[in-house]
C-alpha cells in the first residue's frame, strides 16, 4: 500500500512536484474536467515567464472563486467579447516597457468561435505576439449547456434539443481553424487533451514564435456531454481516432502536419459514450440518419487531411501515447 | 529529498484555492492496489515474473535475478525445460504474442552463472534447529535452500554421487550438465550439509533421521520404470526407455536397430525418439494414447511432454502415432518385427469420467525391430516401505505433510500431489520448506488463498504498442546434435526488448499518467522514482474521486473503493 495519510509529507510534495504549478488544487471543475486537464497542460508548458488574459467562462469561473484564485502567474479575466483585445493591450504595454514576458489569451469555444470572435480576428490581423488557446468543450457549459458555433452537428443541448423536426443541433460544427489560418499567422493548430505529449510539443512550437499563434484543444466536458468523468480523456481519445477532431498544424495557412490515425475508430463508438448524442441510437430513420451523417464528416475529415496512416508510426494516434517504465513518454 | 525540478524553471507557492478542499466532494476514492498478475497465479513454483521483469527492465539485472531466485533457486535450468504455464496465462497473449517469460528467466540464470553471483542467503545460526532432505533432485534442493532462508540447518541426503537428481537424464540438446552443474553446485555453496552417495534404506534410515533432526523431506522423485508388457507378453531383448536414455548419456550408446517404437507420450519418451535419431537410427516413431497438443485436445488427453520438444522432434522426423493403443506385438520367436495398433481416444462416460476406448476396425501395422517402453516411472520403495504401505506415492496434504506421520513431509514427483515437472518440484520444495518453518516456530500454517489474478480487459491496453516477440534463436534441423544446446539463450538487447513488452499487470510501471492527467493535480509524484514501488500518492484533500486515473491506469494499479 502506497497511499499515505502522512499530511507533513503531502505539504511537502505539494511544493516539490518536479513541475511547473501555474494553476493549483482547490479549483471548483466538476469531477473529470477536461479544460481544467488541458489548462493546466499548457501552463506547465509555458513556464512562469507568462500573463494571462482568460475570458469570461468556465475556466474563469472554476478558477477564481471570490476571493480565492487558483493562479500563480499573473492573470486578468476579461470580458467574454474582448479577450482578444485585452492580451493585443497586455502585450503592447509589456513590450513598452521592453519585457519579455509573453502574453496568453485563453477562452472557451464561445469566448473564441462566437462572441470574442472580432476582437480575436482584430488580435490576429494586427499581429500581437500572443498565443491564443480555446479549450473547446463545444457549448456553453457554465451557463447551462446551451449550442455554441462549436456545438458537433446533431448533438443535443438545451437550446438544441432533439425532437420532431431536429435530431439535436440543426448546423455544423464552424471551422475555426481555417478562418483563424485565413488571417496568415505564423502557426495555427488542433490538439486534443488525450494527447498531452502533442499540446506540449504544440504549446513550445507556439511559444517560440514571435508573433500571433492559436491553439484549440478539444477538452470533454462530462456534465454537458453526459458522460462519466472517468471517461473524459477515453472520449477526447474516441473523437480524435473517430476522425471527427483531427490533430493539424497550419503554418501561413499552409497544413504543416496531421497526426495519423492508425485504425480509425467508427463514430458510433465515440457518440454512444454521451447522452447528447444518446437520441442518435433511438429507432427512428432520422437518427440513423444522422449517425451516417456525423461518420461521413468524420470520413471527409480523414479523406482531406489524409488521416489514415499507412503503417504502424510512432507518432500516430496509438503511438503517440506510448507509455515505458519510468515515465519517459512525457519527458 | 533534493530540491525541486521544473521543466522551465520558477517556482510558485499555493495558490489560495488550496485552502478549499476538493477531496470533500469525493464518494469514491482512488486506491494503489497490487493485483497478482495472471503469469504470477499459474506458475508451478510460484515465481511472480512480473516482479523480475519489472526490476530488469529498470536495469537492475541482479536485482532482477535475486527476485527470481528468492522464489525459484534453478531459473538457468527451468528457463531451458519448464513448459511454462505462465506464457499460456500471460495477458499479452490477448495483445499480440505472450511475453517469452521462459527466455527472460533463462536469460537471468545464465547471466548469473556468468557473474557467479551468490544467492541471497545467509549462513543458519549455530544453535538453529537442523532438517534433513532426502533427494537432491529439484524438489529437495528447493526445499534445502528455502528452509535455509528461513534460517535452518540443512543436510541434504542423495543416493547418487551427484546432486541434480532427474535433471541428469535430461538430454544435453536441451539441458547440458555443465547448466546443471553451474547452478548447483552454487547453490549448494549456500550452506547446504550436502551428503551424496547416501541411499535412504541403505545408508541412512528414516527413524534414525526422524530422531536426529526437527524434521524431514522426503523428495525421491520416481526412479523405477513402469511395468510394461503388452497381454502380459514382453519381447526378450527388452530395452527400458529411461535406462536407454541414462546408458546414452553415461556411454553415448544406443541399442542397434533400423526402426523403433517408442511407446509413451511423456518427456521420456520424446528425448529418447530424439536421442535415438541423433543417434543414427533411421526410422523412429512414438506411440501414445493420447493426442498431440492443440486447442482441439481435451486436456485430460494430451501428451505429457512440454509441447515445443513434441515440436522440434516432430522437425527431426520422429513420426508420432497420436491416438494409437497396441494390440499385439509380432514377433518371430521372441524377437520383435513391428506391432498391431489401434485408434484410441478418451471419451466421457455416463458419469462425466475419461475412459480410453479403442475403436474396432482400425487396427493397423507398423513393421519396427525395437519396441522401447517410456511410460513413466514409479516411486522407489526402499526405505519408505513401512510409510508408503504399498501405495505408488507419498500421501500428502497441500502443506506437503505426510499424512499420519508428523514431522515428515514430502514433495516433488514421489508424492500424491506431484506435477511430474521440475518447476512443480520447485514450487513443492518450497512451499515444505514454509510449513516446515511455521511449524517449527509453532505458529500456523501459512494461509493457501490466492487472490484472482487482473484480466487483460482491466488494464488500459491504449497505451502499449504492438512488440514482436523475441524467440530464442532455434538451430536448423540439420545441424541439431546431441552435444550442442537446440535454442540458444537471448541475447541481452533481446532479453532487455522482450522484459519491454511486459504489461506490468497489477503493478504500477512509474509511467506517470495518473501524475500527468489528474485535473486535480491530486496525484503527487516522489521525486526518487523506485523501480517497483509506486512513487505516486493520492492528495486526498483534494482528490475529487472522478476516477480517471483509475481509468487511464495501463497496468490496472488503481482501484476506486465506494466511501459512503
Ligand atoms: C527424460 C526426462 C525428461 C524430462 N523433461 C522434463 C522437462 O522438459 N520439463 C520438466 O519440467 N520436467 C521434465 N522431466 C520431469 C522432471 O525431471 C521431474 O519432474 C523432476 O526432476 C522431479 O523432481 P524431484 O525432485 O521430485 O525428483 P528427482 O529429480 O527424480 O530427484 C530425486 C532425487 O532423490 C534421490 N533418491 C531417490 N531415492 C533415494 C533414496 N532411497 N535415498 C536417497 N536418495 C534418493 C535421487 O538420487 C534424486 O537425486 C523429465 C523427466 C525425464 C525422465
Ligand atoms: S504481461 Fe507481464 S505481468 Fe502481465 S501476465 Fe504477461 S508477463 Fe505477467
Ligand atoms: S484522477 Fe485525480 S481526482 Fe480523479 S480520482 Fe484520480 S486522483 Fe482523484
Ligand atoms: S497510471 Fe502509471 S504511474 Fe499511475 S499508478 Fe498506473 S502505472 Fe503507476
Amino acid at each position: 500500500m502506497t497511499d499515505t495519510d502522512d499530511k507533513a509529507l503531502l505539504k511537502q510534495l505539494r511544493v516539490e512536484q518536479p513541475r511547473f504549478q501555474g494553476i493549483v488544487s482547490g479549483h471548483r471543475a466538476c469531477l473529470g474536467c477536461g479544460e481544467a486537464l488541458a489548462t493546466r497542460l499548457v501552463v506547465e508548458a509555458c513556464g512562469p515567464d507568462i500573463m494571462i488574459a482568460n475570458a469570461t467562462g468556465c475556466l474563469e469561473i472554476f478558477t477564481t472563486p471570490w476571493p480565492e484564485s487558483a493562479w500563480r502567474v499573473p492573470w486578468l479575466h476579461s470580458l467574454f467579447e474582448n479577450t482578444g483585445a485585452i492580451a493585443a493591450g497586455m502585450e503592447a504595454a509589456l513590450k513598452a516597457q521592453g519585457k519579455s514576458t509573453k502574453v496568453l489569451a485563453f477562452a472557451g469555444d464561445g469566448g473564441t468561435f462566437d462572441i470574442g470572435f472580432q476582437a480575436l480576428s482584430g488580435m490576429l490581423e494586427r499581429g500581437h505576439d500572443v498565443l491564443y488557446v480555446c479549450f473547446d468543450n463545444e457549448a456553453y457549459m457554465n451557463t447551462g449547456i446551451q449550442r455554441s458555433g462549436s456545438t458537433p452537428h446533431a448533438a443535443m443541448t438545451t437550446t438544441s434539443p432533439p425532437g420532431k423536426v431536429r435530431m439535436g443541433k440543426r448546423h455544423l460544427k464552424k471551422d475555426i481553424i481555417s478562418i483563424v489560418a485565413a488571417h496568415h499567422i505564423p502557426y495555427a493548430a488542433t490538439a486534443s487533451v488525450a494527447y498531452p505529449s502533442d499540446i506540449r510539443q504544440k504549446v513550445r512550437r507556439a511559444m517560440a514564435i514571435e508573433g500571433p499563434t492559436f491553439l484549440v484543444i478539444h477538452s470533454p466536458c462530462p456534465l454537458g456531454w453526459g458522460h462519466d468523468g472517468s471517461l473524459s480523456i477515453e472520449v477526447a481519445r474516441l473523437a480524435v481516432t473517430s476522425g471527427l477532431m483531427p490533430l493539424i498544424e497550419l503554418e501561413r495557412g499552409e497544413l504543416t502536419g496531421a497526426m495519423p490515425i492508425r485504425t480509425p475508430h467508427p463514430v458510433s463508438d465515440y457518440l454512444k459514450l454521451q447522452k447528447r448524442f444518446a437520441h442518435l441510437f433511438a429507432d427512428d430513420p432520422k437518427a440513423r440518419e444522422e449517425l451516417v451523417h456525423l461518420q461521413a464528416l468524420a470520413d471527409y475529415n480523414i479523406e482531406k487531411f489524409a488521416l489514415h496512416s499507412l503503417g504502424d508510426d510512432p507518432q500516430d494516434t496509438d503511438g503517440a501515447d506510448t507509455v515505458t517504465r519510468g515515465g519517459m513518454r512525457y519527458a | 529529498m533534493s530540491s525541486p525540478l521544473f521543466t522551465r524553471g520558477g517556482f510558485a507557492l499555493p495558490g489560495t484555492t488550496s485552502q478549499f478542499k476538493t477531496g470533500t466532494w469525493r464518494v469514491q476514492q482512488p486506491i494503489h492496489r497490487h493485483r497478482n498478475a495472471p503469469c504470477h497465479n499459474v506458475c508451478p513454483a510460484g515465481e511472480d515474473p512480473q516482479a523480475y521483469i519489472a526490476e530488469f527492465d529498470a536495469g537492475h539485472i541482479r536485482a532482477a535475478w535475486e527476485t527470481l531466485v528468492s522464489i525459484n533457486p534453478l531459473p538457468a535450468i527451468t528457463g531451458r525445460v519448464c513448459p511454462h504455464p505462465c506464457e499460456s496465462g500471460c495477458n499479452r497473449g490477448d495483445y499480440d504474442a505472450p511475453v517469452a517469460i521462459h527466455s527472460i528467466e533463462r536469460f537471468l540464470g545464465d547471466q548469473a552463472i556468468a557473474e557467479g553471483w551468490p544467492y541471497p542467503v545467509g549462513k543458519p545460526a549455530a544453535d538453529a534447529q537442523a532438517v534433513a532432505v532426502v533427494g537432491a533432485g529439484p524438489a529437495g534442493l528447493s526445499c534445502a535452500y528455502h528452509l535455509l532462508r528461513q534460517g535452518h540447518q540443512v543436510t541434504l541426503y542423495t543416493a547418487l554421487g551427484e546432486a541434480g537428481g532427474t535433471l541428469r537424464v535430461i538430454p544435453g540438446y536441451r539441458l547440458p550438465d555443465s547448466v546443471i552443474d553451474a547452478e548447483v553446485e552454487r547453490l549448494l555453496q549456500t550452506g547446504i550439509d550436502f551428503r551424496p552417495g547416501q541411499r535412504l534404506g541403505r545408508d541412512i534410515h528414516l527413524d534414525e533421521l526422524r530422531g536426529e533432526y526437527a524434521a524431514v523431506f522426503l523428495a525421491v522423485g520416481t526412479q523405477d520404470p513402469r511395468d510394461w508388457s503388452v497381454g502380459g507378453v514382453t519381447p526378450r531383448d527388452l530395452h527400458v526407455g529411461l535406462n536407454v536414455l541414462k546408458e546414452w548419456m553415461a556411454v553415448g550408446s544406443v541399442p542397434q536397430a533400423e526402426s523403433v517404437a517408442v511407446v509413451g507420450g511423456g518427456n521420456t519418451a520424446v528425448d529418447l525418439s530424439r536421442i535415438l535419431k541423433r543417434a543414427g537410427i533411421p526410422d523412429v516413431h512414438i506411440i501414445t494414447h493420447n493426442g498431440l497438443p492443440g486447442p482441439d485436445s481435451l486436456p485430460g488427453d494430451v501428451m505429457r511432454a512440454v509441447p515445443r520438444e513434441i515440436e522440434q522432434a516432430v522437425e527431426e522426423g520422429v513420426q508420432i502415432h497420436a491416438h494409437r493403443g497396441i494390440r499385439r506385438l509380432l514377433l518371430r520367436g521372441e524377437q520383435v518385427v513391428g506391432v498391431e495398433m489401434v485408434h484410441m481416444k478418451k471419451l466421457p462416460d455416463a458419469s462425466g469420467q475419461l475412459k480410453r476406448t479403442a475403436f474396432e476396425g482400425t487396427e493397423t501395422l507398423l513393421h519396427v525391430d525395437q519396441v522401447i517402453p517410456a511410460i513413466g516411472q514409479t516411486i522407489d520403495p526402499a526405505g519408505l516401505e513401512a510409510i508408503l504401505n504399498g501405495s505408488a506415492y507419498l500421501k500428502v496434504d497441500e502443506w506437503r505433510r505426510v499424512e499420519g506421520h508428523a514431522g515428515l513431509f514430502a514433495g516433488g514427483d514421489g508424492c500424491s500431489r506431484g506435477g511430474g515437472t521440475v518447476t512443480s518440484a520447485v514450487g513443492d520444495g518450497r512451499e515444505a520448506a514454509e510449513a516446515i518453518a511455521a511449524t517449527l516456530r509453532g505458529e500456523g500454517l501459512p494461509g493457501k488463498t490466492v487472490s484472482e489474478a487482473i484480466a487483460f480487459d482491466a488494464l488500459n491496453p491504449h497505451y502499449f504498442e504492438p512488440l514482436p516477440r523475441n524467440e530464442q534463436h532455434i538451430l536448423p534441423v540439420e545441424e541439431r546434435i546431441a552435444e550442442v544446446e537446440t535454442e540458444q539463450t537471448l541475447d541481452p538487447a533481446q532479453a532487455k526488448a522482450e522484459a519491454r513488452r511486459c504489461l506490468s499487470c497489477g503493478n504500477c510501471m512509474s509511467c506517470d499518467n495518473c501524475w500527468t492527467l489528474c485535473p486535480d493535480s491530486a496525484v503527487l509524484r516522489l521525486q526518487d522514482k523506485g523501480a517497483t514501488e509506486a512513487p505516486y500518492r493520492f492528495d486526498y484533500d483534494y482528490c475529487k474521486g472522478c476516477g480517471l486515473c483509475a481509468y487511464e491506469c495501463p497496468c490496472g494499479f488503481i482501484t476506486m473503493k465506494e466511501e459512503l
